[in-house]
């Protein structure tokens, strides 16, 4: 049996291309241009889903994506949306969330058991016997959810771009065309969007029987796609608003990020399904998905209606019915109305029975659908005398009783709404700058004042702009409500659904509101109404008017719930496209992967952590790459180092106030460490200091902190005025550490520059060439050993580790990785911030108060710490060695110090060191803990207590040295 | 200064097999694969071998002006130097100089510069520098960056400072051939990803890399 209709104008279809598919298995076809539900309801399936909860029967209810009761899979593609997606050639569509298939669903039998499965049943039950929870757990996994994942589905690309126009036009309904129209006529460059294949939105299908409003469409549709400042962008939806107008447009191919100057919402509204037993059998259907059906896909969509409306377009929808072959057996308004419209003339002069004052009371199954419809007269309160009843036999119910404002993107863009008793809707009151509402989403309902306030819009939007548009005039709204203030009606057998995606009945909102959810956010979070794919878009509105009704307020008082992006569900694929995840590389990269580094992220760097040699594990390579440096010579890579330079006469006086320390006195060609501060007193970053001359310093800073400290000095020059000029250079320079007793014997070839220790002292900086390169050199001591930091512009970093690498090759030269370096750092008992250091931490925390000059008249954080000087210290960073044990028994990072069965600190790094054959470490410890030769246990794994004593840092070369004294660290 | 530069695309380059040659002190690759023929549709080619300099300060434009350099006269534009290259000024007190294929006035800034002088410092500019060229190269740019390029004016000369991929960029756009050109720089730790991503990107879009053989000619 085919429903098919004749050809009807205007429809979309292309009767010449066949369409094959498969539904379920069975073979069927359609037409190009059909939806996947057009194509089921040509072919006459009615039954095309399964209820998420109850697994009860779905046929079409609003054929357009505002419900998910044609929500299929089509092979590794699941959640198809069938009411929007365009019929494929070849398609194998299944429903989801059934078990044995949509007409045998074996989960049916819930049906049965809905009693027992009250809205929230599982926040009360499962909880024990405990012991049940994971079976508990597995049958839920495998009950809900939507579509079966198929993990080896190929990735698809799908890359975003960004485009821009003037006026961004949200809808191609009657209004937001016109508004295209005036603010291109005005000679602004305008988008137009829409999310159906073609424009005209309710003009196109909306008809009463006419043919007029085709004409009408079609008239308009040429003068739009003929107009050289309007593009138009069909199959494509605006999927939420950000700030400064930009709006994530998303096609069937990627995602687009528009970036408007103006905005024009006109997106319409959603018809509202109205409230009674059984509403959700198939055949039972928006009037505007009836209409839908028949003119844009040609297809019948029942063969015998009853109609329940209360406007004017539920009439409309009737006369769209029998013009198209359709039984119309009766008219059932909830209104009492005495006037008849000439909608209602032709109908009754057609014969068409019609019914006022009266509403549904249940629809009555007949095989897959609707066999009846029971009506009764609706008294005063508003409730279905049931004692009058009176069943009209028809094969399809349609709803037209009301609209919900399709208004999440004016939400979303901080447009105040207000709920108009008039026009029964929540309609914008004030509009950001630059975002303006038409049409039906703005209260505006008849055809000619929605072309006008489209109209006034566009010229609006055009003279914000700049362009010289005719003045505009408010249009007024709707003076009778096209939406009935309740819709909703009791049956003692339930089943009567507000939210059809999650299975929620009316009595599952008394229910809630019984338990306390009484506020519209929390009745959400209770009954998940509006959480399901279709996100409230046809039960929100119901929702607010239950919630009213229960409370005994005006749906204005009970408010909506918070509109998020995005407004439709958008794919995965699209939001995974291209991901853009930078990522920094040092200038030597290359030197590192050729020889074997494995590599670990550090903030967005990729840095070496040890030189992989084959057949020896991590912890042996690190351990070797460590004495390597402590019996010869290695080399790292310390590019990630931030590199500021801070110049002028100022420079030595913004230093002062920006680190702990002094430099004010710090000699030109020397170092200085420097600790900073935020202005709670807590440590934020540390590096070296090096005066390159009177009024020019070069510094480092953490790796990960190089752009913050850029970004807060930039800031606090522009507060403090002071006459320096400041640089990041971390990208401009590489950097190398040569470190080791050898380490003057592998440079000293390389430059003319004097190396003896009274010509270039420990903690000096010097500028020379290296191999040619021109370099600054400091002689620092993170690893506790004689050692160069060579910093050269970054082009000519390959050429100074080749030859320093080169040149160190009669000496053993070794590269050497984070890893290792952690641990020299480690036994020279020096803090990495960030780990040894914590959101909380301050100088007196970590030991380091010798950083601190409190006698300094001012440095950030200086104020705090006074304060927090006063204050008994509430923990201590100190040294600790356990006593020898295996790698696996010793404690790791971040395990915790316990005094008296309550914690009292925590290891911030623990390592095994080659050097002293024990594990070493840094620790929080209560104060009470941090005396020398003390005690304490640290909860290890499995909970085993392992003892430390506290030790004084550094552990290795107390007295510092080897990085001091070239002489006596080689003799090492 | 006495040693070979290494381009920050230097490794980006090696598994294409281009031919490669000494420009400006800095191993480039010169030729890659089918020429240039990509310029067309949509080229990008790595001209990091230009030598480029810097300088910030309250009196930079001043200085500049001494030593006859011509001044973009607002922020965020740019000009062309007598002998080849570009001068740019990033904001009000800070300006960006790369040579051309035959100039040198930057070079000569950045030595005539040294250390500094009063309310002038040096910036070390070591970015990669990148050429997109070509009729699609607006299509590239809508998908890296959230700049309306399309709608510059290359009589403006607007230099943009602004992200592409989350990696700061400076953009200025010219001409090659009668059609549009960029010139991007970004820092020379991103390059290698920053390259990456944008050759992918021209290369589904049809286009591809290019060597400077025609460019530095």
């Amino acid at each position: 049996m085919s429903n098919r209709l004749p050809p009807v104008a205007g429809e979309w279809i292309d009767r010449a291309v066949r369409i094959d598919f498969q539904f379920e298995a069975e073979p069927l076809h359609g037409l190009a241009g059909d939806t996947i539900t057009s194509a089921l309801s040509a072919s006459a399936v009615k039954a095309i889903g399964r209820s998420f909860k109850y697994h009860r029967l779905r046929g079409v209810l609003s054929l357009a994506n505002h419900d998910v009761n044609a929500l299929l899979q089509d092979g590794p593609e699941l959640n198809v949306r069938g009411d929007v997606a365009p019929l494929r050639n070849g398609m194998r569509l299944a429903s989801v969330n059934t078990f044995g298939g949509v007409r045998y669903d074996r989960a049916r039998i819930l049906d049965k058991f809905a009693k027992l499965l009250p809205v929230g049943f599982y926040y009360k039950a499962f909880h024990t016997p405990r012991a049940l929870f994971p079976f508990w757990e597995r049958v839920f996994r495998r009950l809900t959810g939507l579509g079966a994942l198929d993990f080896s589905t190929p990735h698809i690309r799908t890359p975003k771009r960004y485009d821009f126009c003037e006026v961004l036009v949200i809808g191609a309904g009657p209004s937001g065309l016109s508004a295209a129209l005036a603010a291109a006529d005005a000679g602004a460059e305008v988008v137009i969007v829409d999310e159906n294949a073609r424009i005209g939105g309710s003009l196109g299908y909306q008809r009463g029987g006419l043919e007029a409003s085709a004409g009408a469409l079609r008239e308009l549709a040429d003068r739009i796609l003929l107009h050289p400042n309007i593009s138009v962008r069909t199959g494509t939806f605006a999927a939420g608003y950000y700030a400064d107008h930009w709006v994530p447009l998303v096609d069937i191919k990627r995602m687009t990020k528009m970036r408007a100057r103006a905005v024009i919402v006109a997106s319409g509204v959603f018809e509202q399904p109205a409230v009674f037993h059984n509403n959700d059998l198939p055949g039972v259907m928006l009037a505007s998905a009836a209409q839908r059906l028949i003119y844009r896909y040609a297809v019948k969509p029942i063969q015998s209606a009853v109609v329940l409306t209360a406007n004017e377009d539920g009439y409309v929808a009737a006369l769209d019915l029998l013009a198209n072959g359709v039984k119309v057996e009766a008219v059932v308004d909830l209104r009492n109305a005495t006037d008849s419209s000439d909608a209602a003339t032709r109908l009754e002069q057609a014969g068409v029975r019609i019914h006022r004052g009266k509403g549904i009371y249940e629809a009555r199954a007949k095989g897959d659908g609707v066999g009846a419809a029971v009506i009764c007269p609706l008294r005063a309160d508003g409730v279905l005398d049931d004692e009058q009843q009176q069943t009209i036999l028809c094969d399809g119910i349609l709803m037209s009783v009301g609209y919900a404002p399709a208004a999440a993107l004016l939400y979303q863009a901080g447009a105040a709404m207000r709920f108009d008793e008039t026009v029964q809707q929540f309609l914008p009151q004030t509009l950001p700058e630059g975002v303006l509402a038409a049409g039906r989403v703005n209260g505006v309902y008849a055809l000619d004042d929605r072309i006008l306030d489209g109209r006034r819009a566009g010229n609006e939007a055009a003279t914000m702009l700049g362009y010289m548009a005719p003045a505009a005039l408010p249009v007024a709204r709707a003076a009778i409500s096209p939406s009935h203030p309740y819709p909703v009606f009791d049956h003692p057998a339930a089943k009567n659904f507000v939210d059809f995606d999650e299975d929620l009945q009316l009595k599952d909102f008394f229910n809630a509101a019984q338990e306390g959810f009484d506020n519209i956010e929390l009745l959400k979070r209770y009954t998940t109404v509006g959480m399901g794919p279709s996100q409230g878009k046809h039960s929100n509105m119901n929702a607010i008017r239950i919630l009213a009704k229960i409370l005994g307020r005006a749906p204005g008082e009970v408010g909506s719930t918070t509109s998020r992006p995005f407004f439709h569900p958008v794919a995965m694929s699209h939001l995974a496209g291209r991901g853009f995840h930078p990522l920094r590389l040092s200038p030597l990269h290359s030197r590192h992967e050729k020889d074997g580094a494995v590599f670990m992220q550090a903030g967005v760097w990729l840095r070496p952590e040890y030189y992989r040699q084959r057949g020896k594990l991590k912890q042996e390579i690190v351990r070797e790459e460590t004495m390597a440096v402590r019996k010869s010579v290695g080399i790292i890579d310390v590019g990630t180092l931030g590199k500021m330079e801070i110049s002028g006469p100022d420079a030595a006086a913004f230093l002062e106030r920006l680190y702990t320390g002094r430099f004010a006195n710090l000699k030109v060609s020397m170092t200085r460490y420097a600790l900073m501060l935020d202005e709670s007193g807590v440590i934020i970053d540390d590096g070296v200091v090096a005066r390159l001359g009177e009024e020019r310093f070069y510094f480092t800073t953490t790796t990960t902190g190089s752009a913050n400290v850029y970004r807060e000095m930039t800031r606090l020059n522009t507060m403090w005025g002071m006459k320096v000029g400041i640089v990041n250079a971390t990208g401009a320079y590489a950097a190398m550490n040569l470190a080791g007793p050898r380490s003057r014997d592998v440079l000293a070839g390389l430059t003319n520059l004097e190396l003896a220790d009274d010509a270039f002292p420990y903690l000096a900086v010097r500028e020379a060439e290296v191999a040619g390169v021109p370099a600054r050199l400091m002689r620092v001591g993170f690893v506790g050993e004689l050692g160069y930091e060579i910093h050269v512009p970054a082009d000519g970093a390959c050429a100074v580790w080749d030859a320093l690498t080169q040149a160190g090759r009669v000496n053993g030269i070794r590269p050497f990785g984070v890893e290792a370096q952690r641990l020299l750092r480690l036994e020279k008992g020096h803090i990495i911030i960030g780990q040894d250091t914590d959101g909380l931490t301050t100088p007196f925390d970590a030991s380091s108060e010798w950083a601190v000059k409190m006698d300094k008249p001012y440095f950030i954080g200086q104020r705090s710490l006074k304060i927090i000087q006063r204050k008994t210290p509430r923990t201590k960073l100190v040294g600790f060695m356990l006593d020898a044990m295996g790698e696996n028994e010793a404690p790791k990072e971040c395990h915790l110090v316990i005094s008296d069965g309550n914690i009292a600190g925590r290891v911030t790094s623990i390592a095994f060191s080659p050097s002293l054959e024990r594990h070493v470490g840094l620790a929080f410890v209560a104060p009470e803990l941090a005396a020398e030769g003390g005690r304490f246990f640290i909860r290890a794994d499995g909970g085993r207590m392992v003892q430390a004593a506290v030790a004084k840092i550094p552990f290795y070369d107390p007295a510092g040295q080897r990085q001091k004294e070239a002489k006596d660290s080689q003799a090492a | 200064m006495n040693y070979l530069r290494t381009s920050p695309l230097h490794d980006a380059f090696n598994t294409l097999q281009p031919a490669w040659d000494e420009s400006h002190g800095m191993h480039t690759a010169s030729r890659v694969g089918g020429g240039d023929a990509a310029i067309e549709t949509l080229a990008l080619a790595d001209l990091s071998c230009l030598p480029k300099s810097g300088l910030k300060g309250p009196a930079a434009a001043q200085w500049l002006v001494a030593q006859g350099v011509p001044v973009p006269p607002e922020a965020n534009t740019w000009t062309a130097l007598p002998d080849d290259g570009v001068i740019a000024r990033l904001g009000r007190s800070e300006f960006f100089l790369e040579d051309g294929a035959a100039g040198g006035m930057a070079t000569r800034t950045r030595i005539a510069l040294g250390t500094g002088t009063a309310g002038v410092y040096p910036v070390i500019r070591q970015d990669a520098g990148i050429l997109l060229a070509g009729e699609r190269s607006n299509e590239l740019l809508a998908q890296t960056c959230n700049v309306n390029f399309a709608e510059i004016d290359p009589e403006r000369r607007v230099a943009v400072m602004t992200q592409m991929i989350g990696v700061g960029v400076i953009v200025i756009r010219t001409h090659l051939r009668k059609l549009p050109c960029y010139r991007i720089w970004c820092d020379p730790t991103f390059a290698q990803y920053f390259w990456e991503t944008l050759s992918g990107i021209a290369t589904e879009l049809g286009g591809g890399v290019i060597g400077t053989e025609t460019l530095l000619k």
